[in-house]
């Protein structure tokens, strides 16, 4: 495996955001409630992930270590409102269902994570395929919150309006906490200890 | 301090200074750019929203926060804007009026409320509620009204039926008097 596929790998299982690094929970807790939200915040952190980790691996020999981070933290602001922009105005429908996830985006740590940890100190290359892997694990362990959540919380499975299944019992008794930010808390935390114990993810 | 030095210590505030100058050019220069196309998207947004609680609608005129809907000229109705308290913020509830006294429905433009369960305000099963409604009959029925609050999203439902209930009287007011003024 070459080293962009290495980079790339990696953020899969050994460096997944939400499990291992953790990284970015408020916003998992937040939007994880539906398949679509999934999909729709991870559409958003990979724009802004990726172009953050370019212009910053380009950038990396002239920003002084001192003030690294209000720097990181500008371009990464800057990158947000951007996009916000340009989707209200050009694609309207994808504004409209991101909703409050793109700005949302600026406050995720997983962007300014990798911004310090990996793109000031790697080459571009390495720093896209950083962004890719790191896109892909959050959107599988966003994947796997946001169904366990929508199919004990509400009882059926939904996604972008096309209607999969009714769970007999659940649809009448949904159990609500699972859709409330202290299920999504419990639940990563029974995940977490079950890759851990299974050996799936390490520290 | 020599000026070798000074350059030394100045050399990151200078750089932070240039990353928020092209910040600062970047997103001017994004606003202007797409200024005009968010406000169009705006106005056809709520014309849209308009035409599909309206469909005979040819045209409609807002004049002080309020929209006259037309039909070939004759007027065939009224709406508003109300904002809600809700459960996770602003609830805006774009509100029509059939004539003074009988609403002719509401959608829902813009709401934070918990995903899955106030959410569920916004869908046709409780909009549709309103349809044809009397104002006065605007209120949960456990507070002796006509609507059925959806189980587990008690706050969410009682927002949007607060808010119409109170704004639909304060524009009839304004209506009724802008029609016996003019």
């Amino acid at each position: 495996m070459g080293k962009f596929g290495k980079e790339f790998a990696k953020g899969l299982i050994i460096s997944n955001p939400v499990f291992v690094l953790a990284l970015g929970l408020c916003p998992v807790l937040a939007i994880s409630t539906s398949i679509d939200n999934a999909l729709g915040m991870t559409l958003a952190v990979f724009i802004v992930l990726l172009g953050a980790n370019v212009i910053i691996s380009l950038i990396r020999r002239f920003v002084p270590s001192i003030t690294r981070i209000p720097i990181f933290i500008v371009i990464i602001a800057t990158l947000v409102t951007v996009v916000n922009l340009i989707f209200h105005a050009r694609f309207p429908d994808l504004y409209e269902s991101l909703g409050i996830f793109l700005p949302l985006v600026v406050v995720n740590c997983i962007i300014l994570g990798r911004a310090e940890a990996f793109a000031s100190k790697n080459p571009i290359l390495d720093s896209i395929a950083d962004a890719l892997g790191i896109t892909v694990g959050f959107m599988l362990a966003l994947l796997i919150i946001s169904f366990l959540r929508q199919i004990l919380g509400t009882g059926n499975l939904a996604v972008f309006g096309i209607h999969f299944f009714d769970l007999p019992v659940l649809k009448e008794h949904p159990i609500v906490i699972f859709i409330l930010p202290p299920g999504a808390f419990l639940l990563i935390g029974l995940l977490m200890a079950l890759f851990r114990r299974t050996g799936v993810m390490k520290e | 301090m020599s000026a070798k030095d000074f350059l030394k210590k100045a050399f990151p505030v200078i750089i932070l200074t240039a990353v928020v100058a092209i910040s600062v050019t970047v997103l001017t220069y994004t606003d202007r750019m797409t200024r005009p196309e968010i406000e169009a998207q705006k106005e056809t947004r709520t014309e849209i929203m308009l035409s599909e609680m309206f469909p005979e609608m040819s045209q409609y005129e807002f004049r002080e926060e309020i929209y006259t809907v037309y039909s070939d000229g004759d007027e065939i109705g009224y709406a508003f804007i109300a904002v809600g308290n809700g459960y996770g913020g602003d609830i805006e509830i774009l509100v029509g009026l059939e004539d003074e006294t009988t609403l002719k429905g509401i959608t829902i433009i813009s709401q934070q409320e918990t995903p899955g369960l106030g959410t569920r305000i916004a869908e046709p099963s409780f909009t549709d509620l309103f349809i044809g409604l009397d104002i006065a009959d605007v209120a949960l029925r456990r507070d002796g009204g006509q609507i059925d609050a959806i189980t587990s999203s008690t706050i969410s439902c009682a927002a949007v039926v607060d808010a119409v209930m109170a704004t639909a009287m304060e524009k009839v007011k304004l209506i009724k008097a802008s029609e016996e003024g003019g």
